[in-house]
């Protein structure tokens, strides 16, 4: 017989607006559950931009999506400081841009209520000495640099802190619905393959992309289409501030700090499914030839990592994805027939506050709970452990690492003592610790040599403190190998290609890491 | 100050790996005026294991037992590959000549009688080799077809990193009779080691004799002990063999992450070798700007503070990959560095590697390379050798994905030995 939670509301997807809505319902005092198929952030909210919009890049396009940018964006620097970076945005034109486009840009922000300052194109230079010398045009906007690691994973805790809870490698594989209700969910441990039923009050979906797939589970249909954006980190910061091409929207015309790298995208491209997903080498070659032409020394720039997300769009679109609206979507299925089921998604990463609000608006009066969104104005608190997301967080900002520390990631330089706090982090949630689950709590194997020798670090560190038992340890490593690789195969020409040579030599041409073990004499 | 020097040999050998290493060596037994320029360096991220042929085919994902079989399948289905210019007799001649080489110069190894080795790794899975350094030579017999099933322990030192016993252990525990995993502390290690920092702490008695009465009180509860391969940077074997003696367990050591000992221990022998026997090794010298007169080569050796003009009648190109420098990946294409050699590659960058990090089938990036004839000469984009005197050996050959093929250190050996016995013959034909 299968093992039954009930809780008042289920939520479906990890990322940011998911653990949004868990933390927001926790504060109101709802039960809620959140499951997540992998692990936080699997979906967009762990392969995005990382920008925390000002609304300006909108304004053309979709200036109510704009406007929401501007409030969240300011809303957002106050009470989560410690996962933005206040960087400033430019908006800058190169010779060839829409000139028309560029007279309007100043017009269209002052409508939205959006700052913008005009800069002299030499001034603009200077502040960011790696621009174009060619730039005819260029503009001062509020745009931020936003950690999503760090948001998710401080929203759950959030929640986790009120009696939340979270289950991670748990996949909803269906909805049992009696008439116009779902009366529980089935629910897969993916890592155990053992099922159980999860009975709630509400179940909200937040699951992006793969809402079309959750809703057709309660035999609701949500026509959705996907579009792809691909994203390349460069080894270097190479600016302070966001830069923005002053344009309409267009390939590879963003480039975000992150720490102490810079990040360029995106792409945009139909893709059938949003799984299977990774970045191809034609896309990396476009997005450095197109975003050399704002940036030139991006042609040249060594990457260290290539990623790609999915953006649901709901309703089949016009030719350029980008046209179609990123407002976000919130559908109430009591007018499909399904009174107790919420499917929120769409949207921006910079919205997630809002989306989670609205969403637990609908959710507490379908339960018939009078109350009140709080974050809008309590702080997120930073809890222990969840600093090592930010690349090189350990070389600047006051963190606890003393320089005598055993080094497990030379590159990101991660001590061992961060990966027990995050080790013990996972503990807490009742999870299972493996190397993708620490991958994606830290910097550890993001750096130059892609995790050839701090994974291998790492894991015997973990079988050494009984973290780890048996032949489960080589497993995670082959899943952590295959997933790095993802964002590392369309990057690997000049030195990047050698570190990677170097790595398959160890892996597999010592280590033997393809090979099926048991077969072996 | 630049300092500037004319040089002149017959063989000018490029390149300090393992092909290179072997080249020169081979060169030197058959009395050609040679030099070597290169980074010995490299050899110490190998992990002294020297394969054969550990798996073939490689969708099979496991190893072949018997080198020589794979051999033959190798060469009928893909007479591109290197091995498919020499035959079994000649590799297993090449594998005994690396062996005395090395054995001169003091360093023992272990070479099969035929059949693959199994050799445990510090990640507690198991490798096929063909020959091993000696100190790791009785672990390979607790593995193979008629292996009875014993106990082991398996040691791990505090502070070196990527090396748990348990981890080995858990790999372990379903092969044997019984894994016991423990780690050892040597006094004076407050948080990490470096792995030659702790070899050379081992050729410390005191170190031995605390490492020694940790490992006693297991000496009766297991058949043989495995340990990191840190058993000393000189005398390996006799210090393993001092151990042997003072725990009464028979030792074996275990290959892991580089920087590797095994490989400080190769570079140290091919370079004692190198001196015994009059080649003249240029280390750290960087070799570029080849000119050909229609008889001899002259190249340019650069340091920082050295121009040499080298002038020679033949060159080995032994410069090996990516992490050699040998071959250099443009985001267009990949390149050879020196000569700017035709590079047999997949027409597109797309088609280098494959979407699965693990995948069966290996990388196409990894069998580009340098393709040659049968003398091991690189061809033009006709299919003519470039010049009568120039070979290419190691890993920067074509069609060799010694990754998955489990072929390393053979395809360098083998290559570099009839690469030279060729250029010794055509040139002694050819009168002096
Ligand atoms: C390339 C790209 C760049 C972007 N850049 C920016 C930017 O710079 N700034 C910005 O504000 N926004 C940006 N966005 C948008 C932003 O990333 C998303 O709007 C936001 O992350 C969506 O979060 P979410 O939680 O709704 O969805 P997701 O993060 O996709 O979360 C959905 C989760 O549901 C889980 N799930 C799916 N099915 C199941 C199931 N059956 N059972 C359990 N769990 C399931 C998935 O594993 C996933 O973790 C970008 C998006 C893309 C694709
Ligand atoms: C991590 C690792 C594990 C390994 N494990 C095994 C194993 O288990 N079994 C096995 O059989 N083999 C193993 N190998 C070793 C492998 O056999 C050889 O190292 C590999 O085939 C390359 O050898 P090579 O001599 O062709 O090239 P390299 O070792 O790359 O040597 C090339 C040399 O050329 C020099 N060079 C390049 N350009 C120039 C120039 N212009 N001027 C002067 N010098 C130049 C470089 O400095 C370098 O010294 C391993 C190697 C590595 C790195």
């Amino acid at each position: 017989m299968e093992k039954t939670i009930e809780t008042q509301v289920l939520v479906i997807g990890g990322g940011a607006t998911g653990t949004g809505i868990a933390r927001d319902l926790s504060l109101r005092g709802v039960r809620v559950i959140l499951i997540e198929k992998s692990d936080l952030n699997a979906g967009a909210s762990g392969a995005n931009h990382g920008l925390l919009h000002s609304g300006a890049r909108y304004v053309h396009s979709d200036i109510e999506a704009a406007m929401e940018c501007r409030s969240e964006g300011l809303l957002l620097k106050q009470i989560a400081p410690h996962c933005i970076e206040e960087t400033g945005g430019l908006f800058v034109a190169v010779p060839g841009d829409d000139e028309a486009y560029i007279a309007d840009f100043p017009g269209m922000c002052e409508r939205a209520g959006i700052p913008c300052r005009p800069l002299d194109v030499k001034d603009a230079g200077q502040m960011e000495p790696c621009l174009s010398p060619l730039l005819i045009a260029a503009f001062e906007v509020a745009d931020a640099a936003i950690d999503p690691f760090k948001l998710s994973i401080e929203n759950m805790n959030h929640s986790l802190a009120q009696g939340g809870k979270y289950s991670n490698h748990s996949q909803l594989k269906e909805f049992i619905r009696k008439d116009r209700k779902i009366i529980f969910a089935r629910i897969l441990d993916t890592k155990t393959n053992e099922t159980s039923r999860i009975r709630a009050d509400i179940y909200i979906s937040a699951t992006g992309a793969w809402a079309g797939f959750v809703a057709a589970m309660a035999g609701v249909d949500i026509p959705m289409v996907y579009s792809k954006g691909s994203l390349l980190v460069t080894g270097q910061r190479m600016a302070t501030r966001v830069i923005n091409r002053l344009r309409q929207a267009g390939d590879a015309d963003i480039l975000v700090p992150g720490g102490v790298v810079s990040i360029i995208g995106t792409t945009s491209l139909r893709v059938k499914s949003p799984d299977n997903i990774f970045p191809s080498v034609d896309e990396v070659d476009l997005i450095i030839n197109q975003g050399k032409q704002m940036v030139p020394d991006l042609g040249s720039r060594r990457y260290i990592r290539a990623y790609c997300g999915v953006r649901p769009l709901i309703g089949s679109g016009g030719t350029d994805d980008r046209d179609l609206s990123r407002g976000f979507c919130l559908l109430d299925h009591a007018n499909d027939g399904v009174e107790n089921f919420i499917t929120i998604t769409g949207g921006k990463l910079t919205t997630f506050r809002l989306m989670a609000e609205k969403t637990s608006d609908l959710a507490c009066e379908r339960l018939g709970l009078p109350s009140v969104c709080r974050t809008r104005y309590l702080a997120l608190p930073q809890t222990e452990g969840s600093g090592w997301t930010e690349p090189g967080v350990s070389l600047g900002q006051g963190s606890s690492f003393h320089g005598r520390e055993e080094m497990m990631c030379e590159c990101e330089m991660v001590p061992a003592s961060a990966i027990d706090a995050i080790v013990a982090g996972i503990r807490k949630n009742r999870a299972v610790p493996d190397l993708l689950s620490i991958a994606l709590r830290s910097r550890m194997g993001k750096g130059p040599c892609q995790g050839s020798s701090c994974s291998l670090r790492v894991l015997s560190h973990l079988y050494n403190r009984g973290e780890i038992t048996g032949p489960q340890g080589v497993d995670g490593l082959r899943r952590f190998l295959n997933e790095r690789w993802k964002g590392e195969r369309a990057l690997l020409w000049g030195t990047s290609l050698a570190q990677s040579s170097l790595k398959e030599m160890i892996h597999c041409g010592l280590f033997c890491l393809e090979l099926g073990q048991g077969d072996l004499p | 100050m630049t300092e500037y020097r004319k040089m002149d040999c017959d063989l000018l050998v490029i390149g300090a790996g393992m092909a290179g290493m072997v080249a020169a060596a081979r060169a030197a037994s058959l009395g050609i005026r040679t030099i070597l320029a290169g980074n010995s360096g490299s050899l110490i991220f190998v992990s002294g294991m020297m394969d054969y042929l550990g798996v073939y085919p490689m969708e099979a994902r496991k190893s072949v037992a018997d080198p020589a079989l794979g051999l033959a399948g190798l060469r009928a289905a893909e007479p591109d590959h290197p091995y498919g210019s020499v035959d079994h007799e000649q590799i297993l001649q090449g594998f005994d000549f690396v062996k005395k080489v090395l054995g001169k110069a003091g360093l023992a190894y272990h070479l099969s009688g035929g059949r693959n080795l199994s050799v445990l790794t510090a990640m507690g899975t198991l490798k096929p080799s063909f020959m091993v350094p000696k100190t790791m030579e009785k672990g390979t017999r607790l593995f193979g077809e008629t292996a009875e099933k014993k106990s082991l322990l398996v040691i791990d030192i505090k502070g070196l990193q990527g090396f748990s016993a348990r981890q080995v252990a858990a790999g372990m525990e379903h092969r044997l009779a019984r894994v016991i995993p423990v780690t050892v502390e040597i006094p004076g290690i407050s948080q990490t080691i470096p792995p030659i920092v702790l070899a050379q702490l081992f050729e410390d008695p005191k170190v031995q004799e605390a490492f020694v009465r940790q490992v006693l009180a297991f000496s009766d509860k297991v058949d043989i002990a495995g340990m990191p391969a840190v058993c000393g940077v000189h005398n390996s074997l006799g210090i393993q063999q001092r151990l042997e003696n003072l725990t009464g367990l028979p030792l074996f050591e275990i290959p892991g992450l580089p920087p590797s000992v095994p490989g400080l221990r190769l570079k140290n022998a091919f370079e004692t070798s190198l001196a015994a026997s009059g080649v003249t090794f240029l280390s750290n010298v960087t070799i570029k700007d080849p000119v050909f007169n229609g008889k001899k080569f002259t190249l340019t050796g650069s340091t920082d503070n050295r121009e040499l003009s080298i002038s020679a009648g033949g060159v080995v190109l032994a410069t090996g990959r990516f992490p050699g420098n040998g071959l250099h990946a443009r985001r267009e294409r990949i390149v050879e560095t020196i000569f700017h050699l035709n590079v047999h590659q997949p027409v597109t960058r797309s088609l280098w590697h494959g979407t699965d990090f693990l995948t069966r089938q290996g990388h196409l990036v990894n069998r580009a390379g340098i393709e040659t004839d049968k003398d091991f000469r690189p061809l033009n984009k006709r299919g003519a050798p470039v010049f009568d005197h120039l070979y290419a050996v190691g890993s920067i050959l074509a069609h060799n994905d010694w990754i998955r093929l489990k072929s390393g250190a053979g395809v360098c050996l083998v290559s570099a030995c009839a690469a030279v016995d060729r250029f010794h013959k055509r040139r002694s034909k050819a009168g002096p």
